[in-house]
């Protein structure tokens, strides 16, 4: 095992390079965009006096450097500024908006794994089958259309057409849940409230399906693609030859090792989904960070610029660790490599 | 009356493709006695690994193949059993060996979960530890001095020649009647290849295990087998006792291939041998009246 500690601590070293290349750049962009950002804030019938008052308080007049080194030295102590738009401190606005995202990310990330590998699953399993074909149209119509669109078909479908679910809004407005953690889930559960607790899975279930249909798809195609060339490996031949049942071979014997490349991209589509998610949010109003980015783009809101896409690059180098990590854990040969000299 | 551990009769297999159906057995019979070892020589492409999988019934699921004929193992027909039932009898009465031991066994298990999952073929209740112990018996008696290393070793940490022995090893475990062994070895070099090949001669001498042996390699058969016959093109073109198929060779195939048997005779020097063999890597044509 001291080779996956290693691993982890090499991969741990990187992301926090990566992290810090990443501020440096989403620093520099966002200091790039035309307009200024201090008589934005301040709006149109501001004095000139008071514009260039805030452009001195935010360090806007200073070499770039000089600015990036405020900025940094700040962030260190967990200081991302205060929001133009909201005129709260970042990092607060961060916490409030955040676990909504989350949850709705990891509502749709179990949808993907759940549903996506064991369709990839069958898929192989009966390769060229009838199940087959229907399953690879079901996630090609997955993954050509983008979530957002999924949303709108969804909520048209299923909350209009059809009310089987709620239109929008994390939770029925008559539940007041007392916000420990943020997320819903978890606190509905801490004040032991199981009716607000379906209500909100219930309230989760269309917006997270359709943040998900795209990698349920992809999922389910690389499983699919992965397993069928495993399936054509000797050991399988090997596994079928001492009569093991046609499930187990697939389940033990030709899933596992077929995991281990498809878990990268499925780290990746992970991760993409708190991108795709500001539309879906904004579909469901969702009172989410994605919502939250949007609008700060809009208003160029620098510092919740800045600390929005931060928060998005971690959670992508955070999953791409996890996944490195699951990796080594499915794969021996990482395990157990000898150390290059 | 004892019956042959396996009997093929008239064995005809055809796979169906989009436009034409593609014959690749003819009427192929062949009988292997009870503690027998028998080899199915013949070049790549002639039906020997077909026939292989034929007899362990993997072939027979897949909506391409057509198959007749009648393949009897231990006196019941396998196309009367269910496709359960002939699922039960692999990995417990009969066995196969893979050409290529490395890419055979699955790369990310340890050896000792592989043997144990074999043993649970038949005796579904048995644990890692009682597996561990049997398998460590096992390893013991093909000679591999560390058996403990090895349980716990993936295949790509072992050598091909100790994947080949663990994949012997793995394939008697259940004490099969039938062990079928497709080229094993090939993708080994000659001498690693040569030791496995004795070893496993011995175990299934010790066993009483019927061996059916797919070759291309006529040296390695006339130490191996007891019978031989020669498969050519989907129909076996010669049989009889492997001694007397090599003093006699009576199908112009057979001839061929024994005549692609580089041999060093006393006398010879290697230049000799060297020269000789030029003459026979040459390409030729096979002329016969079948």
């Amino acid at each position: 095992m001291g080779n996956v500690l290693n691993l982890l601590i090499r991969r741990v070293w990187i992301s926090l390079l990566v992290l810090v290349g990443v501020s440096i750049l989403i620093f520099l962009i966002a200091r790039v965009i035309p307009g200024d950002p201090a008589r934005i804030a301040l709006g149109p019938n501001a004095t000139d006096e008071q514009v260039i008052k805030l452009r001195g308080e935010l360090h806007l007049d200073d070499p770039i450097w000089k600015q990036y080194g405020y900025f940094a030295s700040e962030l260190l102590q967990g200081d991302l500024g205060t929001s133009l738009y909201t005129n709260r401190p970042v990092v607060k606005d961060i916490a409030q908006f955040l676990p909504a995202t989350l949850e709705l990310v990891f509502a749709a990330g179990i949808l993907m794994v759940m549903i996506g590998l064991p369709l990839g699953i069958i898929s192989a399993k009966y390769e060229g089958r009838f199940l087959d074909n229907l399953i690879r149209v079901i996630a090609l119509l997955g993954v050509s259309a983008p979530s957002f669109v999924w949303a709108v078909i969804l909520m048209l479908l299923f909350a209009f057409f059809l009310p089987l679910f709620p239109i929008a809004g994390r939770i029925h407005t008559d539940f007041d849940i007392a916000r420990t953690t943020g997320f819903l889930l978890i606190d509905t559960l801490l004040v032991g409230n199981l009716r607000a607790f379906f209500d909100a899975i219930w309230h989760l279930f269309l917006p997270a399906f359709a943040l998900a249909l795209s990698g349920i798809g992809q999922a389910a195609r690389l499983t699919r693609a992965n397993m069928t060339e495993t399936y054509r490996r000797p050991y399988i031949e090997m596994a079928h030859s001492y009569g093991f049942p046609g499930w187990r071979v697939a389940r033990k014997y030709a899933f596992k090792p077929s995991l281990i490349p498809s878990l990268t991209i499925i780290g990746l589509d992970f991760a993409a989904m708190l991108g795709n998610a500001f539309l879906v949010e904004a579909i469901f109003a969702w009172p989410g960070l994605s919502r939250y980015g949007v609008a700060v783009i809009l208003r160029k809101d620098l510092n919740a610029i800045v600390g929005t896409v931060l928060i998005i690059s971690a959670a992508f180098l955070i999953a791409n660790l996890i996944v490195d990590l699951l990796i080594a854990l499915l794969n021996p040969k990482i395990r157990y490599a000898r150390r290059s000299p | 009356m004892k019956n042959p551990t396996l009997e093929i009769i008239d064995l005809s297999l055809s796979f169906k493709g989009l436009m034409e159906t593609t014959r690749v057995l003819h009427d192929v019979s062949l009988t292997i006695g009870q503690k027998e070892k028998v080899a199915l020589v013949g070049e790549s492409g002639s039906g020997k690994s077909v026939t292989a999988r034929l007899v362990l019934g993997l072939l027979q699921a897949q909506s391409k193949t057509r198959v007749s004929g009648t393949i009897n193992f231990e006196g019941r027909d396998l196309a009367l059993m269910t496709a359960r039932e002939r699922r039960q009898l692999r990995g417990s009465r009969m066995s196969m060996i893979f050409q290529d031991p490395v890419s055979a066994l699955n790369p990310v298990y340890r050896i000792e979960t592989q043997f144990h999952e074999v043993l649970k073929r038949n005796r579904p209740t048995i644990n890692l530890d009682d597996a561990r112990g049997e398998a460590t018996a096992i390893l013991g008696d093909v000679n591999i001095t560390e058996p403990e290393r090895v349980l716990k070793s993936f295949p790509f940490q072992l050598s091909g020649g100790m994947n080949q022995r663990v994949m012997i090893a793995m394939g008697l475990i259940n004490e099969p009647t039938l062990l079928i062994a497709d080229e094993p070895g090939t993708a080994l070099d000659v001498t690693v290849q040569d030791q496995t090949l004795r070893l496993m001669h011995d175990m299934v001498e010790e066993r009483g295990t019927s061996v059916f042996f797919i070759s291309h390699n006529l040296g390695v058969v006339r130490e191996f087998s007891d019978r031989l016959y020669v498969i050519y093109q989907g129909r076996i073109v010669e049989e009889g006792k492997t001694e007397d198929v090599f003093a006699n060779p009576k199908h112009p195939y057979t001839r061929a291939l024994l005549a692609a048997v580089p041999s060093i005779t006393s006398g010879d020097t290697i230049s000799d041998a060297i020269n000789d063999t030029s003459a026979f890597l040459a390409p030729r044509e096979v002329h016969w009246d079948a």
